[in-house]
């Protein structure tokens, strides 16, 4: 009796000891990220740039004259961030493929599912950023307020299950030798019922629907995250194993 | 009513369009095959020479 | 391993027999359609097309699991064999139920769920071959392509579910119909008994296509494996 006590609270121990260097490595796959990305910042300038480009686009392509802007607005912003987005999924796996990085991490003693969510967490981070400048920049040029709760969470929950995936297809992308065309092929068709559900979301939330329209397009971007972060999570190994 | 509509054509088509696609993938079944048959046998007595 | 086995000899002979049944059955067997016409034929076999091309997407999800667990080649094989002839059924049941559509929807096609879902079916297809393209090592080759498959026939059904909320305008022939749907109709005995008739032919036929494609695939490895015995 005492002794199985004593057993299940060292293996508690041993747990805990194991989480704390579980989220210290976990903490310092994000933070290499992040402070590359600081003194860099090519990753993120390249991805801003490549933004406003599209939504310039969108300008002449739709013309955004006032009454349009209402029905595409939450289209072309998520146009916007899954190009930008890909385009940053893409680098920071080509860098970390290119300067031996990841061949470095895969020797490290810590758990495959470290690796896979840093980097997911890292590209979260940019696509986020990227987010947080362009609904500005955007409700200048057009003169619409998209600063609401609901659309920050929508964008929240999108970008997770975008980079969830992206993470997974693009550390399979960079491996190819068709990797610099590869990654939106492989993305844009799985992350379809993402993207619907968090345009139709966005909307919702931009037209002021009523909360009962939106809550389909919400639960289903929420089942899409919890699914493929768990998919990606149990398949992560056998991508990067060698 | 004026009986079933006319749409012989379509039918026609759809069943052209069924029938040559599976034609032209067994078609490109054999072809297939066959090329890699005797790339097999060329590399196989290479093999047999080295 | 290079003889034709017998069975499959048989096999072969059976999906003949039955692609030709099924084919008489069609144009002779099944009444005409009293509002549609002879358009409605077509609607046989692009059910079992359709079919097949989702059975093989299930397929290539199941040997993505079953290589991820076993590394054994020969689910890599069977992947790439299911794949590919679901692309090729798909391809088949997306153009004739647009061919089916023109007449009776006046439009060949619409955003529909179903055609939608297909459609996404198919690029998905697409983008699996071309991943396997990009990549020569053939071990990292079926872990890569047994990774997308799983992420693949899990992304679909969540598709189908995203366009599902708009509304539809697809017919659904079998269970509860759709009162608005375009083109639905109530089938007589004969017409479900060709239906269904065409259903098992096809299933037939994937499954004898599918045994010479995964020979085809196995001699491509052998053929692959003497090329890189010989180029060391």
């Amino acid at each position: 009796m005492n002794t199985s006590a004593g057993a299940s609270e060292k293996n508690q121990a041993a747990e805990t000891g194991g989480a704390a260097s579980y989220f210290s490595a976990l903490w310092a796959v994000i933070w290499k990220d992040l402070a590359a990305e600081w003194r860099s910042r090519e990753l993120l300038s390249a991805m801003l740039v490549f933004a406003l480009l599209v939504i310039l686009i969108f300008n002449f392509a739709l013309e955004l004259d006032a009454l349009a802007r209402n029905n595409v607005t939450s289209g072309v912003l998520w146009v916007t961030f899954a190009f930008a987005g890909t385009l940053g999924l893409n680098r920071s796996m080509a860098v970390e493929k290119d300067r031996g990085c990841l061949d470095g991490l895969l020797l490290a003693p810590v758990d495959r599912s470290v690796i896979f969510f840093g980097k997911a967490i890292s590209n979260l981070v940019f696509m986020l950023v990227v987010a947080a400048i362009v609904l500005p920049v955007y409700s200048i040029l057009y003169n619409v307020n998209l600063f609401r709760p609901g659309l920050m969470l929508v964008i929240f929950l999108g970008s997770t299950g975008y980079v969830a995936v992206g993470t997974l297809l693009s550390s399979m992308a960079v491996q190819a030798r068709t990797r610099d065309i590869l990654l939106p092929i492989l993305l844009f068709p799985v992350a379809i019922p993402l993207l619907v559900a968090a345009v139709k979301a966005s909307a919702g939330f931009l037209q002021a629907l009523p909360i009962e329209d939106i809550r389909p397009w919400l639960n289903l971007l929420g089942v899409y995250d919890v699914i493929f972060i768990a998919v990606a999570f149990m398949v992560f190994d056998f991508v990067v194993e060698e | 009513m004026d009986g079933p509509a006319n749409t012989m054509v379509y039918m026609i088509a759809g069943y052209a369009v069924i029938f040559t696609v599976l034609l032209v993938y067994l078609i490109s079944l054999v072809i297939r095959w066959r090329n890699l048959r005797q790339e097999e046998e060329i590399l196989r007595e290479i093999e047999k020479k080295s | 391993m290079d003889a034709k086995p017998r069975l499959l000899t048989i096999l072969d002979a059976v999906t003949a027999l039955m692609m030709t049944a099924a084919t008489i059955m069609v144009f002779a067997y099944a009444p005409m359609e009293a509002v549609m016409g002879p358009v409605q034929k077509v609607f046989y076999f692009h059910v079992a097309h359709s079919w097949v091309g989702m059975l093989s997407f299930v397929v290539a999800g199941i040997a993505g699991i079953a290589y991820l667990r076993t590394k054994n080649m020969k689910w890599d094989i069977v992947g790439l064999a299911t794949v590919e002839l679901g692309m090729v059924f798909m391809l088949v049941g997306i153009v004739t139920g647009s061919i089916w559509a023109r007449p009776i929807w006046n439009t060949w096609w619409t955003w529909d769920p179903r055609l939608t879902t297909t459609t996404i079916m198919e690029l998905i297809y697409a983008a699996y071959l071309m991943l396997r393209q990009g990549i020569e090592d053939p071990e990292r080759r079926a872990r890569f392509g047994a990774v997308y498959a799983i992420v693949g026939v899990i992304s679909v059904p969540l598709t189908f579910f995203s366009i599902r909320i708009f509304r539809t305008i697809h017919p659904v022939v079998i269970g509860s119909g759709d009162a608005g749907a375009e083109g639905s109709f109530d089938m007589t005995p004969r017409m479900l008994q060709v239906f269904f008739f065409s259903l098992i032919t096809f299933t037939v036929f994937y499954f004898d296509l599918m045994w010479h494609r995964i020979r085809l695939g196995s001699l491509a490895q052998r053929v692959e494996q003497l090329k890189l015995r010989l180029s060391e």
